[in-house]
């Protein structure tokens, strides 16, 4: 309860950062500052598994990607960047809104918060990895396949069609 | 002269470490001495009544400090090592100057750095260029912190020890990338691209090469991974997971890529001298500049670590009748072993081209390595012996000379043309 009330201003403070600041890297860091506190709350609280993976898969790997897409992307101008700020911030929160209230209905109905199992908050790793890939092996496989779809979609649409790919430099 | 000095001395020293531990004090034997320290903390803090949370924080900032007091020193040493080990191959001398043997050079080096002046840039954001070489220190340290180093030896023992070792290794990439932002000029924003891209593309191979050892040791405790390769085949042959046939071709990957993780030549090129100055470094002086090459060797002595603790059996005696002697002195052993190899490499190999290293990683690394997956899972099924060897060897033989023959007629470094000079 005390690392909560230590470290989820400082989860907001850094995500409201992340909307708030006009160069994107800096918005960028604060997002990844913001992901790798949210790791730590969940280290807090003894759930080490997902802790880590939180922070091996959005600190290692959304973040990176964001950082990369910025990097190889011309950056905007910051006067126009900050004078958009209004439109931009209403259709954020126009998108965002429903999920936030529907989170809030959940919260109010009790329902996330005494499902946890008091005494033994952690599942062990192994009841973890059985209950993936022995009981929930077609999800598993489900979202698999979706997201393969979704790869070869994006490299579809990343591909310039007016080029032909360059044939490997001949010896 | 000195040689049989040394003999002598190693003979000696051997015997008196083994009587250490047969004698069974409860205080030191020769097994338990790196954790000395650490002990006499607890002691010390139990003696003066202290509450318990005191004498935990106690033991585990000493057994923290005892981590980073040796690799540290072994940090110093081997700067100077790998000079004197460069230089041996390519026929000069290398440092001389300070000390016998060049052996205060580490010294000389640190005394430069620290009085150098500390530089940043008009253009660089001075607190993300002052974040940086921290963020690069602190992901290697804590590396090292979860590795079993001995039977008795593992500062952190961690259920997920594996799990933690490669999330905190991912946090090495942003702080290359805010080096190379920080610094607003152009090579470091290119060499963090490189470094950035490089490693996104090896931490794959890396982990699944890793996974292959995972799946079979049915635990993510690195203690138990070792604890699973002890005992002999055939009465002398250690069960190390190297010595089995996915363990030959995951290990070999493990260590290629480790090196590309680790950024190391032939795979230096985020901070190739004679292309992008020093990369993401090249903005830096002085002590953060230290810190970036502190960094750079405690994360190779954690990877090498890893890759030890993986496929090398950790801490395993590598001959049966040797169990006398401290197992974190094999483990050393070992280490050193495989640096000098690392080393061996640096001097051997020239450095390859971007294109090139990254045809590697994604052309051949990364489909080996994922072959390793099921191929473990036939040698598990397949009872680990003769038609274990020959089921494994096919399906993995094949598909790797099919790599090489197709890597080496379409892929492999041609000759390149510029048009420039033509």
């Amino acid at each position: 309860m005390i690392s909560l009330l230590l470290i989820s201003p400082l989860i907001l403070l850094a995500a409201l950062g992340a909307v708030w600041k006009a160069r994107p890297v800096h918005a960028a860091l604060l997002l990844a500052l913001a992901l790798a506190l949210v790791a730590v709350l969940y280290l807090s609280v003894g759930a080490d598994f997902i802790g880590l993976v939180q922070f091996m898969v959005y600190v290692g790997g959304v973040a990176i990607l964001i950082v990369f897409a910025l990097l190889i992307t011309r950056p905007g101008d910051e006067a126009e960047e900050v004078a958009r700020r209004p439109r931009s911030l209403a259709l954020g929160f126009a998108c965002v809104a429903p999920v936030l209230g529907m989170l809030l209905y959940a919260f109010s109905q009790g329902l996330p918060l005494s499902t946890a199992d008091e005494a033994n908050p952690a599942l062990p790793v192994q009841a973890l990895g059985m209950e993936l890939f022995e009981n929930s092996v077609p999800a598993v496989l489900a979202v698999g396949v979706l997201l393969t779809a979704v790869l070869i979609g994006a490299a579809l649409f990343a591909r310039d069609p007016g080029t032909k790919p360059e044939p490997p430099a001949s010896r | 002269m000195r040689l049989p000095a040394w003999i002598a001395l190693l003979v000696g020293a051997f015997p008196t470490l083994g009587l250490a531990q047969t004698v069974q004090q409860p205080l030191v034997t020769g097994e338990s001495l790196p954790r000395l320290p650490q002990r006499l903390v607890e002691m010390g803090l139990q003696a003066v009544k202290a509450p318990d949370w005191l004498v935990a924080l106690g033991s585990f900032v000493t057994a923290a400090a005892v981590v980073v007091a040796v690799f540290l020193t072994a940090f110093a040493l081997l700067s100077l090592i790998e000079r004197k080990t460069l230089a041996r191959v390519q026929n000069r001398l290398g440092p001389n100057r300070a000390g016998y043997f060049g052996i205060l050079q580490p010294v000389a080096d640190g005394i430069k750095m620290l009085t150098k002046e500390d530089i940043v840039p008009t253009k660089a954001e001075w607190f993300l260029h002052l974040l940086a070489p921290i963020l690069i220190v602190i992901p290697s340290i804590l590396a090292l912190g979860v590795i079993p180093y001995g039977r008795e030896w593992v500062p952190v023992p961690l259920e997920l020890g594996i799990v933690f070792f490669f999330a905190v290794g991912t946090m090495t990439e942003l702080a290359v990338f805010i080096a190379g932002w920080a610094s607003g000029s152009k090579f470091p924003m290119l060499g963090a691209m490189r470094a950035i891209s490089q490693m996104i593309s090896y931490e794959l191979p890396l982990m699944i090469s890793a996974l292959s050892v995972v799946m079979l040791s049915g635990t993510l405790t690195l203690t138990g991974i070792v604890n699973a390769q002890a005992g002999f085949h055939l009465g002398f042959l250690p069960a190390w997971n190297i010595l089995t046939p996915w363990g030959l071709v995951a290990g070999i990957v493990f260590f290629i890529a480790a090196i590309a993780e680790s950024n190391r030549c032939p795979f230096d090129l985020p901070e190739g001298e004679s292309e992008i100055v020093a990369g993401h470094m090249t903005e830096y002086s002085g002590f953060k500049y230290a810190l970036f090459f502190m960094g750079e060797y405690l994360g190779l002595f954690a990877i090498s670590g890893l890759g030890i603790t993986l496929f090398l059996g950790g801490w395993q005696a590598p001959l049966p009748g040797l169990d006398w002697v401290p197992s974190w002195i094999w483990f050393f052993g070992k280490l050193a072993v495989v640096i000098f190899v690392f080393l061996w490499i640096r001097a051997t190999f020239p450095r390859v081209r971007i294109d090139q290293l990254m045809r590697f990683a994604w052309l051949c690394l990364i489909p080996v390595s994922l072959l390793t997956l099921p191929v473990a899972a036939i040698w598990h099924y397949a009872g680990q012996g003769a038609l274990g060897w020959l089921l494994c060897a096919v399906p993995l033989l094949i598909p790797c000379i099919l790599i090489t023959v197709f890597f080496n007629r379409r892929l492999a470094p041609a000759t390149r043309r510029y048009h420039f000079a033509e």
